[in-house]
């Protein structure tokens, strides 16, 4: 066992408090920076980390037990494999390559080898479907893996000398770009647009536009600006919610990459607008290699001065942004969650009323958008609110930026304006043959042929960006069970329904899969589904049945195939 | 007789006003919307508004304020929500975001609201 010394652990957290501050939302990076010094986080470490922090040890193994990336019990090997188990690295073969990890090592998901080399472990998305099957090992990404590339890869590390598919940067798979990722807009443009006009002229410009966030959730842009922006508070924040963690999305790892500048401007108008000083850039655990990069691009705008104080030389516009890694709980995604998650506690969400907009980050007004929403803010400001609201439908206005994946010809990011029709994008990545398209991730609704007439919106399917085609062969049975298991693993546990309803419906699909479920047990399935979507209270839990509800429904013959005869 | 345009969509709550208003002389507009208290403004020209903060959007009364300062700076808004109540929220009036020349919560005593209705008439 090793001998922890209890003064040296001392001098690194009164370090990492110089570095992240001394209250409880620098816990979070406390421990994480603990976790990479000794592998992971022993008892004597969080109980002086608790100490330190003012807080009781047992808050502090609450958090760390809350998030995957965090291990308490065991020390990690050296190199953490964790190969990515959604569904879309599924269809693309990730059971053969899990198959070869295990043998190469000689230990099942979830062990450390004997010698302390190696850690094996599933993860939700890597945020890699359009290069599936992927897997991390610590901080380095691998794309396409075969089981062949996996035993190379093991060789590597085995000779610590392990390469990355991607030394610096994962390459850009846009297929399709329209006028959100191919324009002719100069970095800060939009800033010096915004510091000429009034707040107010700036939420209405966005307001005027139509936009609205492209998380998925689809609340007007505007409105979250201008109730944060009148709300009374001295210290507001401007978070951007880079916790792409839905299935099958991939398109913020893209936009963080490539259109940095002007996530950043988005960022910082919005602060302008709502009278914030301080910014957060919420990046989910599975990006952590991204993170030197953007702050390389942070520390280049400070010296350009367009972070930090008087912005461009606007007297008493003052605003910074801090990186705040998440550790691998998809529920952060949930702005209130996301911003407990930032305050140091289990990522949980929280009740509602009262809204982010004024009790946010520490009880302080909060606005909190997602990476392309700010984005589309920028562009909007600059180019004004037609040049957006011509692209869409009545209540969808301007384009999206989609990640599609799964069974297609041409897997990739696409720009499509919203309305835009099923079969429409089909032809566009080539899956004509399609049986199901699984629209909006885990969350969203999974639709078959009879419904490919309907459109990608707000007011008929909406999404969040993430599209999953299921050629002919795909059994739909297995793509419910994918994600139940997701929603199984990822459900933060606050409400019954959801903690202990999805488990039962993962057993209703093993029943079906093994011709045990009768139609009066599966009529039961979905009256608990009601219950979990009416229960629940947060996205997450309320939209955990509906892949398991719209597979149930429309794949009937599939599905009910396997059930016996009604009792 | 001063006018009083009431943009609120709270029925009961616009009856009793009014009510209120006409039993103490005042001449009043009734808009359920920011789109039809917009309209009846630049139709009747009141000498006050009294503007809710909630009503199809969580924003309308804000934005409505910003609208009609721009169009007439002189007229006073008497800010009248219970937003507070509903959502926990904390608004006051501040000339860029709220630019509203008072704030109150609901429920009011009418003798407040017609002494801060004359106040603002400057009466």
């Amino acid at each position: 066992m090793q001998i922890i010394d209890r003064q040296k652990v001392n001098e690194q957290i009164r370090d990492l408090k110089k570095k992240y501050g001394d209250d409880r939302s620098a816990l979070m990076p406390i421990l994480q920076d603990l976790q990479e010094i000794y592998e992971y986080l022993p008892d004597v470490v969080m109980q002086e980390t608790a100490h330190s922090l003012g807080i009781h040890p047992v808050e502090v193994e609450g958090v760390a037990s809350f998030y995957s990336f965090l291990r308490t019990k065991e020390k990690q090997g050296k190199y953490v494999i964790r190969l990515c188990r959604t569904i879309s690295c599924d269809l693309a073969g990730k059971s053969n390559v899990a198959r070869q990890l295990e043998n190469e090592m000689g230990i099942k998901f979830g062990e450390t080898t004997k010698d302390g080399k190696f850690t094996l472990e599933y993860t939700n998305c890597l945020g890699m479907c359009d290069r599936g099957p992927a897997l991390m090992i610590n901080d380095r990404l691998f794309a396409k893996v075969d089981p062949e590339k996996a035993s190379q890869i093991i060789a590597d590390c085995r000779r610590d000398f392990l390469k990355s598919d991607f030394p610096k940067v994962v390459p850009s798979d846009v297929k399709k770009a329209g006028p959100i990722l191919d324009h002719d807009l100069k970095p800060a443009e939009a800033i010096k647009k915004a510091l000429s006009m009034s707040r107010s002229e700036i939420i209405n410009t966005i307001r005027e536009s139509g936009l609205k966030g492209r998380g998925g959730a689809g609340f007007p842009t505007a409105v979250k600006w201008q109730l944060a922006g009148a709300a009374k508070g001295k210290n507001k924040y401007v978070v951007c919610n880079a916790d792409e963690g839905e299935p099958g999305t991939f398109k913020d790892r893209m936009l963080l990459y490539e259109h940095t500048d002007f996530l950043l401007d988005g960022m910082t108008i919005g602060a302008y607008a709502i009278g914030a000083s301080k910014g957060f850039i919420y990046l989910r655990g599975e990006y952590l290699y991204m993170k030197k990069y953007l702050e390389e691009a942070l520390e280049n705008r400070r010296s350009e001065h367009l972070l930090g104080k008087n912005i461009l030389g606007k007297d008493g516009f003052n605003f910074d942004i801090r990186i705040r890694m998440g550790a691998g709980a998809y529920v952060c995604g949930e702005e209130t969650a996301l911003i407990e998650s930032l305050e140091g506690y289990r990522g949980e969400p929280r009740n509602r009323p009262p809204f982010p907009v004024d009790t946010g980050f520490q009880g302080n007004p909060t606005i909190v958008n997602n990476v392309e929403t700010f984005i589309d803010s920028a562009l909007i400001i600059v180019k004004g609110s037609e040049w957006f609201n011509i692209h869409g439908t009545e209540k969808s206005k301007g384009m999206k930026i989609f990640s599609i994946s799964g069974d297609c010809e041409r897997p990739g990011i696409y720009e499509f304006p919203f309305g835009i029709k099923v079969s429409e994008l089909l032809k566009e990545v080539g899956g004509e043959d399609t049986k199901a398209v699984q629209i909006g991730g885990a969350s969203g609704h999974c639709i078959s042929q009879k419904d490919f007439n309907r459109t990608i919106a707000f007011e008929d399917i909406g999404s969040g960006g993430s599209i999953i085609v299921f050629g002919p062969d795909t059994d739909m049975l297995q793509v419910a069970r994918n994600f139940l298991e997701f929603f199984v693993e990822e459900s933060c546990g606050q409400c019954t329904p959801c903690r202990d309803g999805n488990p039962k419906l993962l057993g209703g699909i093993e029943m079906l899969e093994n011709g045990r479920c009768s139609f009066t047990y599966l009529n039961e399935l979905k009256k608990l589904c009601e219950t979990i979507q009416n229960a629940s209270k947060c996205g997450l839990g309320q939209s955990s049945p509906n892949a398991f509800l719209s597979i149930v429904d429309n794949f009937k013959p599939e599905i009910l195939g396997r059930v016996p005869e009604a009792d | 007789m001063a006018k009083i345009l009431i943009v609120d969509d709270d029925e009961d709550f616009v009856s009793a006003v009014n009510l209120l208003l006409k039993s103490n002389g005042f001449d009043v507009a009734i808009a359920n919307s920011r789109q039809e208290g917009m309209e009846i403004f630049d139709k009747d020209n009141p000498d006050l508004v009294l503007l809710d903060v909630m009503m199809d959007e969580p924003d309308d009364g804000f934005v409505m304020a910003q609208s009609l300062k721009k169009k007439a700076k002189n007229i006073p808004i008497l800010m009248l929500t219970n937003v507070g109540q509903v959502t926990g929220m904390d608004f006051d009036k501040d000339s860029e975001m709220v630019p509203v020349d008072d704030f109150e919560q609901k429920p009011i005593m009418p003798n407040i609201l017609l002494e801060k209705i004359n106040q603002l008439l400057g009466k």
